[in-house]
């Protein structure tokens, strides 16, 4: 019947769908909403607005044409908020057209001019760990955003990457300026010193956007997850050509594979050595003539179909391609995160032009992007006990952010490992507690 | 909604593979005037933490950027090039009226912060006070319980009598505080039209966009008064509104086809299932092919046709 049917579509029923929290970014909000927030308040306070009522169509009533503007207005009027910084706590970073730079000789101190003399000659190299593809300075790092974010130099300076020092300024939470050589004075092209000409939105991306491998849909990824509260780095697979670093290490797969030798183990391999299984299918059974002494036997003789298994060590395929490589690590806000020294990401993620490319990532690309993956095995103790969330899980995963002008869509591909949960070897009380998978809201 | 009127054409920032908008006045103009939404994808510097509500700049999709090009409403400027080549070719002149101007602002700016903040203090002040004479008048009733009538008007008359006195106090120190002038908030403008020009030079002008092929169905439901938006979240490739995303839902789950090309009949299920399931038609719609452009062979926005798909129940 066609009728119920539909009305199940309409109708959340009571499991799966009653999960899907309403995504409100998923759709333009009225802007009406907003100016509820009161922006007296600090902004991290403000809770975000419910989602308003909308008309099913336009209608010639001045009522709605009221709305309709009102609404426009508030948009208006939340776009056009200025980004002002108190000569207090103003953050002033210093945009270095040719990348990390040492600070000019004259402005260093007397006692810091005897080790100068190297960094002049060859100033890119001697300014420390700072990322060849760092752009802005800051000399006055004064916010919490810096413990996640920024390289420091020997001169105390902090070096932000270009999405970094663009996501900052558009929070309005930094204020870059153009240096010297940029705005028309008379200088060498190197020199990166204040102009105190503040760098408009525009003149940021239009400097920021497309340096160094970032481009506007990698940061669409970065703010989007950024404003979320995650800490987000690059990835080794950020250069399209650079080899990726072996992120592949055999850590855990071994002590996986060394499993359940335990006396029943024992017993099994004397049994097994007992009555031989026969490998001759075409004569007989598929199970074999003999003595069977379990159901597990019999099943396991039974599996003949050969099937992938995730934990062993392949050599390795060809290295993944671009578009489909890691180029993010993301942390969650609850990740100890620590600049010095990061910890493993929680999520890896790839991102793909949706207008680039428009077909879903073949097997080859896939597997390869899968296998510049660590292994991640479904090890926790609530997925010991969940077959369906081992499954969900997989041994191996990544993100797939899919831009398609602007707006982002994230998919969730792993690698789950059928062949490895045999279901004959589960007890029956396992299965009670059923775990149905959520439906992913995007 | 703005005084100003908008200078024609409004320049369409190219940066790293996509078009920008970064001036609200042309976002709003084209938004109210020509049904261009594009997509806001940056920070509001207000509210910097949640992705609901977004700010400065606006992507437009080149479909988008190329209809208004189409139009005569916008033109593309290769901003990397164009703000490179501004900046540099500014003058002592040039800078130092920028930054006088910037400093009038962020003047401004500091002494509308200062006055708000004055103007809430006072507000926290009386709130603190409206309370305390709240639960006196509440005490003294409570003491004066039998005799009711004379207790009200003895707890009225202090509260009233202190209030003046008090408003009186706070307004004079009010107008002592001045907002201190000589600092300025530093301001990130939104734009670089000053310093520089709004007008790109014509040497920083790009050709009109490249786009999909989809584009003529895109242009022939824009000419019908659609709304579009970018759809792949969705399933399509487009959303179509039937008024201001703002205050509408959508309509259409739009997907373009060739002239010739053979549909999947699996392909028009899911499609069909998608919309109805979201109450939304699934429109599907291409043009024939009659013009030949530099792009390739492009259809003519008049001659698509365009067919919905709905799952009826029977």
């Amino acid at each position: 019947m066609a009728d119920t049917d539909e009305a199940a579509i309409h109708m959340p029923s009571q499991d799966g769908s009653a999960h899907i929290e309403v995504d409100l970014s998923d759709e333009t909000q009225d802007f009406r909403m907003l100016s509820n927030i009161s922006f007296l308040s600090d902004g991290s306070q403000a809770s975000i607005p419910k989602r308003g009522e909308k008309d099913f169509e336009p209608n010639p009533t001045l009522y709605q044409a009221d709305v309709l503007s009102a609404s426009r207005q508030a948009m208006h009027n939340a776009l056009s908020y200025p980004r002002i910084h108190h000569p207090k706590n103003q953050i002033v970073g210093v945009y270095a057209p040719i990348g990390p730079v040492a600070p000019p000789p004259t402005t260093s101190n007397l006692e810091s001019i005897t080790e100068e003399t190297q960094p002049t000659e060859s100033p890119s190299k001697a300014i420390g760990n700072v990322h060849p593809d760092a752009c802005v300075y800051v000399a006055n790092p004064k916010s919490n955003l810096f413990k996640t974010m920024g390289q420091a130099d020997r001169w105390n300076r902090i070096w932000l990457l270009p999405e970094e020092a663009l996501f900052m300024l558009e929070r309005g939470s930094l204020n870059i300026h153009w240096p010297r050589s940029e705005v028309g004075y008379d200088e060498d092209e190197h020199s990166v010193e204040d102009s105190e000409i503040p760098m408009s939105l525009q003149a940021a991306y239009a400097a920021f956007a497309s340096r160094g491998g970032l481009n506007s849909e990698r940061f669409s990824v970065y703010t989007g997850l950024r404003r979320l509260g995650y800490t987000v780095t690059r990835a080794p697979g950020w250069d399209d050509e650079a080899e990726e670093a072996s992120s592949n290490e055999p850590q855990a797969s071994e002590n996986i594979r060394q499993q359940g030798a335990g006396l029943a183990g024992i017993y099994s391999r004397f049994m097994k050595w007992l009555c031989p299984p026969s490998s001759n299918t075409a004569l007989g059974p598929v199970a074999g003539v003999g003595f069977h002494r379990s159901y597990d036997d019999i099943y396991s003789k039974l599996s003949i179909i050969p099937w992938y298994d995730p934990t062993a060590n392949l050599n390795p395929g060809s290295p993944a391609q671009a578009p489909y490589r890691v180029v993010f690590h993301v942390y969650k806000p609850s990740t100890p995160f620590k600049k010095s020294a990061p910890p493993a990401p929680d999520f890896r993620i790839a991102v793909v032009n949706a207008r680039a490319h428009t077909s879903f990532p073949t097997l080859s690309q896939l597997g390869a992007l899968l296998e510049s993956t660590p292994l991640d095995p479904p090890s926790s103790e609530k997925m010991s006990r969940q077959l369906y969330m081992r499954l969900r899980h997989g041994y191996r995963n990544v993100i797939l952010a899919v831009v398609d002008e602007g707006v982002v869509s994230y998919l969730r591909i792993s690698e789950a490992a059928f062949g490895k949960e045999k279901l004959y070897k589960q007890k029956a009380v396992a299965n009670k507690t059923q775990y149905r998978p959520k439906p992913k809201g995007r | 909604m703005e005084s100003d009127p908008i200078l024609l054409p409004i320049p369409i920032s190219y940066i790293a593979g996509s078009y920008f908008l970064f001036s609200i006045d042309a976002v709003t103009y084209l938004r109210r005037e020509h049904h261009i939404c594009g997509v806001l994808s940056g920070t509001l510097p207000q509210i910097p933490q949640q992705n609901v509500f977004l700010g400065l700049p606006l992507k437009l999709m080149p479909e988008e950027a190329r209809l208004l090009v189409e139009k005569g409403v916008a033109c593309i400027v290769d901003e990397v090039n164009a703000q490179r080549a501004g900046m540099r070719a500014l003058a002592a002149d040039d800078r130092r009226k920028y930054l006088r101007e910037l400093e009038a602002q962020g003047a401004h700016a500091m002494r509308l912060q200062t006055s708000r903040k004055e103007l809430q203090r006072e507000e926290a002040l009386r709130k603190v006070q409206a309370k305390k004479a709240a639960a006196a008048a509440k005490k003294a009733g409570a003491d004066a319980a039998p005799d009711a009538a004379g207790a009200t008007a003895g707890s009225d008359e202090p509260a009233a009598t202190e209030n003046p006195s008090r408003r009186a106090s706070t307004t004079t120190t009010n107008s002592e505080i001045h907002a201190p002038y000589g600092t300025t908030m530093g301001i990130t403008p939104a734009t670089s039209h000053p310093p520089l020009p709004y007008s790109p030079a014509t040497s920083t002008t790009l050709p009109p966009p490249a786009v999909p092929p989809s584009y003529p169905l895109f242009a022939h439901l824009h000419a019908d008064g659609y709304y579009l938006s970018p759809g792949l979240r969705f399933g399509c490739q487009y959303l179509a509104y039937p008024g201001d995303p703002l205050r509408f839902h959508s309509h259409f789950l739009v997907v373009a086809a060739d002239w010739d090309e053979e549909l999947d009949l699996m392909a028009l299920v899911a499609g069909g299932r998608l919309g109805t399931g979201v109450k939304k038609g699934f429109l599907i719609g291409g043009a024939e092919h009659t013009r030949a452009d530099d792009a390739g062979i492009m259809g003519e926005p008049e001659s698509v046709r365009t067919f919905s798909v709905e799952w009826a129940g029977m």
